[in-house]
């Protein structure tokens, strides 16, 4: 039999040939998923709002006008004001940068965090595994909110205590801004609450991917394991993981706003959508204006979130693309 | 002719939360430069678990207990990781069942194909990815330079495997371990693949490890046979010898020509009755024996040893049976009495 018999002319290829990048694809799969396209949107906007909003805002956030209070919306203030005569329309904008920076930070560390114990329960197994599982499980069989709250009103006294005994010490002006208190208290308890989702999804995609035939063929073929774990297994886990932090993200800036509902989150001054809700809330008969604001801008990110990681779950999943 | 590869006493266990799984239970065979050897038996028998210990590739569970795997007068169990990298791929290649999920999805062909080459032969980028468009179309892939910028979801199973193939051919081992390399595909590209390594083996003088369910497969490919079960090696035979004369019960059932256990008529048998026994508490007599038509009282007190077979028209004909298959007269023959 000659090379040319054994050549595999009868096999269909079911591809098209034009398809050769990966993340390429990808991408062409979010951009076709409508609902992530319109999720996108809005994220990319409360981006933008974060970064230059204080640029964008017509008031100062702080600046009250006691000539106008509880003002309903109109030209002069495009969302009215609050009791104090405070620009709504400026501290929602301005309320985008807690959102947004709480949910970067309390995600990035989260993440770490979570990189850290569920690589090390993947990889060493036995007790540190169990360990690692058993605290992820205690952590997250504990209610998020009743977690907040008890941290909030366990640690907030004792570490303002020592801020200022720090300030009496150093005479750092740093440690007379209690509102590092209250966004050390926040962080902590997001990281507190999300990292045991990410520690078990490191550690599933570590075992999951480690147990799979390409990690046993690249093994038999002698590749090192550094290199297994660069080439293989990261880039292999990344599709999920991208899925979660984008869930992530969404989730930190919505229990941000929970935690300041319940008065356990960002202290005024600084606006936060939470905050301004469950003020809203309390004359949301007479002025509508001061719920509807904040509540249309947090559902919208909520939703955008959920869309765009839906689609970044059908994009990025390699099943689907026959791998 | 040489001996290439002397495996000695292999025993492999899993450890789980009651115990043991004793899978591999003092296996000993050699191969030859340039034979095949194929290696049968039923799913469980420990074909896959011999296989992987010969390069412990083993998952973390396994430990191999004893033995020794010479390869060239070299143990493999003795090295470590660092020079067994070296075994891999460089000495021993192997292909897995598999072949949609046995390539990386992230990476190009190419990259994939190439990193063996640089690894282990020390080739640069650029050689090592000319060398991969060469065994591409080795393989029986045209057009193979265009071919290596595509990634695994574009290429078919059979395609794969010759990708697999192809890889683990590169670095131009001494044996090649195939393992049910074709049990994952459709008929007619099992064949094509089956044609592709013969056609390898012949022209590069690699030794073959042919692991298979398939007795058939096993006759137009093996010079030898091993046949497992439970961990152990009942038979080995040359491949003629085997067909004509198999003198193992279970053999003879993997043949389908096994008479039925108790003898009711018109029952013809093609596969074997009873399943094989629990590997985490293995009998201290024949593992057979539950399954056995010819069993005798020995059977049940002592287990029978991997020993050459009397009259023997191989001196390398052995087989792990106290009774002589031949001699008795089963009471009722069922084979092929009616269908
Ligand atoms: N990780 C594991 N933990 C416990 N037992 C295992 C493990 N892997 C394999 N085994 C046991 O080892 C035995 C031998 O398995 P092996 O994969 O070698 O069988 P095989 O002959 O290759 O079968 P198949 O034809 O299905 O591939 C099996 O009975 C199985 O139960
Ligand atoms: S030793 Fe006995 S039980 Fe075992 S295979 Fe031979 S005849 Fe059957
Ligand atoms: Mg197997």
């Amino acid at each position: 039999m000659t090379t040319q018999e054994l050549t595999a002319g009868s096999e269909v290829d079911i591809v098209e040939a034009s398809r050769t990048n990966l993340w390429k694809d990808a991408v062409a799969r979010l951009v076709a998923n409508k609902l992530a396209v319109i999720g996108i949107i809005p994220i990319v906007l409360l981006f933008f709002i974060a970064l230059f909003g204080p640029y964008l805002t017509p008031y100062d956030f702080l600046a009250q006008d006691f000539t106008a209070r509880l003002a309903a919306p109109s030209s002069e203030h495009w969302l009215g004001t609050d009791e104090l005569g405070r620009d709504v329309l400026s501290r929602i904008l301005y309320g985008a940068r807690t959102a947004v920076s709480v949910g970067l930070v309390s995600t990035a560390i989260s993440l770490i965090v979570g990189l850290i114990m569920g690589s090390l329960a993947g990889y060493l197994g036995g007790r540190v595994d169990f360990m690692v599982v058993w605290l992820t499980d205690v952590t997250r069989s504990m209610p998020a909110l009743l977690l907040a709250i008890v941290i909030n009103l366990t640690l907030k006294t004792p570490l303002e205590a020592w801020m200022e005994e720090m300030y009496l010490a150093t005479k750092n002006g740093f440690f007379r801004q209690t509102m590092w208190v209250d966004l050390v208290l926040v962080f902590g308890a997001l990281a507190l609450i999300q990292w045991p989702g990410y520690a078990r999804l490191i550690r599933g995609q570590i075992l999951s991917i480690r147990s799979r035939n390409y990690v046993l063929a690249a093994r038999a073929l002698g590749m090192p394991t550094g290199r297994i774990l660069t080439r293989y297994v990261i880039p292999n886990a990344m599709g999920p993981l991208i899925v979660a932090v984008s869930a992530g993200l969404g989730g930190a800036m919505v229990l941000e706003s929970a935690f300041s509902f319940l008065g356990v989150g960002v202290q005024l001054p600084i606006p936060s959508w939470g905050k301004m809700i469950s003020d809203g809330l309390r004359m949301y008969r007479t002025h509508p204006h001061l719920l509807a604001g904040p509540a249309v801008m947090m559902a919208a990110i909520t939703v955008s979130f959920a869309w765009l990681g839906d689609g970044l779950n059908d994009a990025l999943n390699p099943r689907q693309w026959g791998g | 002719m040489s001996v290439l590869l002397d495996v000695q006493g292999l025993q492999t266990r899993f450890r789980v939360r009651k115990g043991y799984v004793y899978a591999v239970n003092g296996v000993s065979f050699s191969l030859e430069e340039g034979e095949t050897l194929g290696v049968v038996g039923e799913s469980g028998c420990g074909k896959s678990v011999t296989m992987l210990s010969l390069v412990r590739l083993l998952p973390p569970a396994a430990s191999i207990e004893n033995g020794q795997v010479l390869l060239r007068g070299e143990d493999l169990l003795q090295l470590d990781l660092r020079q067994l990298r070296d075994v891999r791929g460089g000495q021993i290649g192997m292909i897995f069942q598999d072949p949609m999920t046995s390539l990386n999805p992230f990476i190009n062909i190419g990259t994939q194909m190439s990193e063996p080459l640089i690894y282990h032969r020390g080739m640069s980028k650029r050689e090592a990815l000319a060398r991969s468009a060469e065994l591409l179309e080795m393989v029986g892939i045209p057009d193979g330079e265009a071919r290596l910028r595509e990634y695994p979801h574009q290429f078919s199973g059979g395609m794969r495997q010759r990708v697999m193939i192809a890889m683990s051919m590169s670095c131009e081992p001494a044996v090649l371990v195939a393992d049910e390399p074709t049990t994952a595909l459709d008929v007619t590209i099992q064949a094509q693949i089956v044609e592709l390594v013969k056609e390898l083996r012949d022209r590069s003088g690699v030794a073959v490890i042919w692991i298979t369910h398939d007795l058939s497969v096993v006759a137009g490919i093996a010079d030898r046979v091993i046949v497992m079960y439970a961990g152990y090696i009942v038979e080995e035979a040359p491949v003629d010898a085997l067909f004509e004369d198999p003198r193992h019960p279970y053999t003879v059932g993997l043949m389908g020509a096994l008479p039925s256990l108790g003898g009711e008529t018109g029952n013809r048998l093609t596969t074997i009755g009873g399943s094989p026994p629990d590997l985490q508490d293995l009998p201290d007599y024949c593992p057979f024996h539950s399954r056995c038509p010819y069993a005798i009282d020995r059977c049940r007190t002592e287990n029978p040893i991997l020993e050459p077979v009397t009259d023997a028209s191989d001196r390398g004909h052995r087989a792990a049976c106290w009774v002589d298959i031949r001699e008795v007269e089963v009471q009722s023959n069922g084979a092929g009495a009616s269908s």
